[in-house]
């Protein structure tokens, strides 16, 4: 079931009147709920990564990941960016919604982090470029530009495996691969209890908001949000505690045997051999100086 | 209920009780009485609704039932051993205790934990220590009768109320329990799957099984119960009988919070009556 704030809107331009931060609020969870349900549909198409084990895509794309971490030029974190870009295409993931994800997550981050290298203040160069008292070295720029990249890659491998499995096979891939039982529990039962709360948070908001006659001032919008956020907090608390109690009522005694049993085909050693070969490929080149 | 495995739990005593309250006397962990002097008597196969208004006690009573809180004061037994945290603490006893009781919570989203629905079904068989085989058997067996076999490799977060609750149930009766309790069941059911419930109800009763439902909700009693234990809100039994001898006194129900008076007008003709949240009444006249 998917609740009212999480429909898609149409995308017709509109003027909207400014919003209250509990409004604002109440958009943004029902946004993190809708992006849940948007992931699961995702994860469901006829896509590339769709079809591969998911264990043998969380090792590649891992290992595509840790590669990017390895390799020094920009020019092979570029073609590993490019790379994620097909991939994306390939597994019917929208290429727009993909980049402004990966941009939003953790570009605009990368970016406020890495720009301070690029000026003579903590790399020290050539100048390419002065603002006022600021300038910026081609050196500077260099790593600045690496770093970017490199976080955008490996946002990219990561959002690739979020994207294309579902949750429930993303957990047995984990326990597939050793995973401790109560870790993969742990995370289960947080996803949960994250849907359970958010749904609990938007409908306190859409509670209040329609009890409101007036959009009331920012000091009592915040107090409101404050106080609500000190509710939920203790009701995560009741929740864990009875979730407890229900595991102990089922016989719960600190394992999680499960009865996954995750069968690879051909298509998944082929998948993993050619992402080897570009791994090797990429290390290669980059160690070689062939890419810059 | 077909036994697709080795029963979680050896057969119960015919002569013991399948619960034994003396003098049970609970308090919240931040104060406040949750029971006090509550002696109550279970035999096994019997269907026992907990009636009581809001706060009486009737969820306490039941995690009391659970061996999931305990008593400050009295013994609470089962199948004549006495529940304590110390019983519990060995394996044997809780693998036991826990295949032969079944707890179904109020809200289905905090008993639905794990990352799909067969998983949920499997959990509490796994937990016994059935092989694979049987606890298949088992998840298959009880979804099917449930309806809910086309769930199975759903995430139990993102199904409807209804399905949630059927979930819920059907994952306490994967362990095959012997004593299934229920929280106020029919909270937030839709008018068909509360008719379900009542149904399933039923047929445990067919199979034997000892049935203990908590609710407010007078409308299920009588077609599910062969007693009916009403807790008044000084968390005291206030009445322990068959389902008629409960639900006939008026004087009772009205103490315990179940009913109210109620008054209103039909054109010039103003009448005053008690009224349930689920009772009907006739008004005698057009």
């Amino acid at each position: 079931m998917i609740p009212a704030l999480a429909h898609i809107p149409d995308s017709t331009p509109r003027r909207r009147a400014s919003r209250s931060l509990a409004r604002r609020t109440a958009d943004a969870i029902g946004a993190a709920v809708a992006e849940v349900l948007v992931n699961s549909e995702v994860a469901a198409r006829p896509g590339l990564l769709q079809r591969i084990d998911p264990r043998v895509k969380l090792i590649s794309i891992v290992g595509f990941a840790v590669t990017a971490s390895f390799v020094h030029s920009v020019s092979a974190l570029s073609a590993m960016i490019v790379l994620t870009l097909v991939l994306a295409a390939a597994s019917r993931v929208s290429p727009v919604s993909f980049v402004r994800k990966v941009m939003a997550s953790a570009g605009l981050f990368a970016v406020l982090l890495a720009a301070p290298a690029a000026t003579a203040w903590i790399t020290p160069g050539h100048a390419a470029l002065t603002l006022g008292p600021l300038t910026v070295t081609s050196e500077g720029l260099y790593i600045a530009v690496r770093l970017i990249a490199r976080v955008v890659a490996g946002a990219g491998f990561g959002l690739l495996v979020v994207w294309t499995t579902r949750w429930t096979d993303l957990l047995r891939a984990l326990t597939a691969m050793k995973m401790p039982d109560l870790v993969v529990a742990t995370l289960a039962m947080a996803q949960q209890q994250i849907m359970s709360l958010l749904r609990t948070v938007e409908n306190m908001h859409l509670a209040r908001e329609s009890r409101m006659l007036s959009r009331g001032t920012a000091r009592e919008n915040r107090g409101w949000v404050t106080e609500r956020m000190a509710f939920v907090a203790k009701k995560s608390f009741k929740t864990a505690d009875d979730v407890y109690d229900a595991m102990l009522a089922r016989g719960f005694a600190g394992a999680m045997p499960s009865l996954v049993r995750l069968k690879t085909a051909p298509r998944d050693w082929f998948w993993l051999s050619g992402c080897t070969l570009t791994v090797a490929l990429l290390l290669v080149a980059d160690k070689m100086g062939n890419l810059r | 209920m077909t036994d697709t495995g080795t029963p979680a739990a050896t057969p119960p005593a015919t002569t013991a009780l399948a619960y034994e309250l003396a003098g049970v006397a609970h308090v919240y962990p931040g104060g406040g009485t949750a029971l006090e002097g509550i002696d109550l008597a279970i035999a096994p196969g019997e269907h026992v609704a907990i009636v009581g208004a809001n706060g009486s006690g009737k969820s306490t009573l039941l995690k009391l039932l659970d061996g999931l809180v305990f008593p400050d004061r009295g013994t609470v037994a089962s199948f004549g051993r006495e529940l304590t945290e110390d019983a519990l603490e060995e394996p044997s006893f809780r693998r036991e205790f826990r295949g032969r009781v079944g707890f179904v919570f109020q809200d289905a989203d905090v008993q639905l934990f794990c990352t799909t629905v067969f998983d949920e079904l499997a959990f509490g068989p796994l937990q016994l220590g059935l092989d694979a085989d049987r606890v298949r058997a088992r998840v298959d067996e009880i979804a099917a009768a449930l309806r809910i076999d086309k769930l199975l490799d759903r995430a139990p977060w993102g199904l409807s109320g209804g399905e949630k609750k059927r979930v819920a149930i059907a994952s306490v009766l994967t362990m095959h329990p012997d004593v299934l309790l229920l929280d106020e069941p029919t909270n937030a059911l839709d008018p068909r799957s509360q008719v379900w419930l009542v149904e399933l109800l039923a047929d445990m009763k067919g199979a034997g099984a000892t049935v203990v439902v908590a609710t407010h909700d007078l409308s299920i009693v009588e077609d599910f119960a062969d007693r009916v234990v009403a807790l008044s809100e000084e968390h005291r039994v206030a009445a322990d009988g068959t389902v008629q001898e409960v639900l006939d006194d008026r004087d009772l129900l009205l103490a315990v919070n179940l009913i109210h008076e109620h008054a209103h007008r039909h054109g010039s003709l103003r009448h005053e009556h008690v009224h349930g949240h689920s009772t009907g009444h006739d008004h005698g006249h057009a």
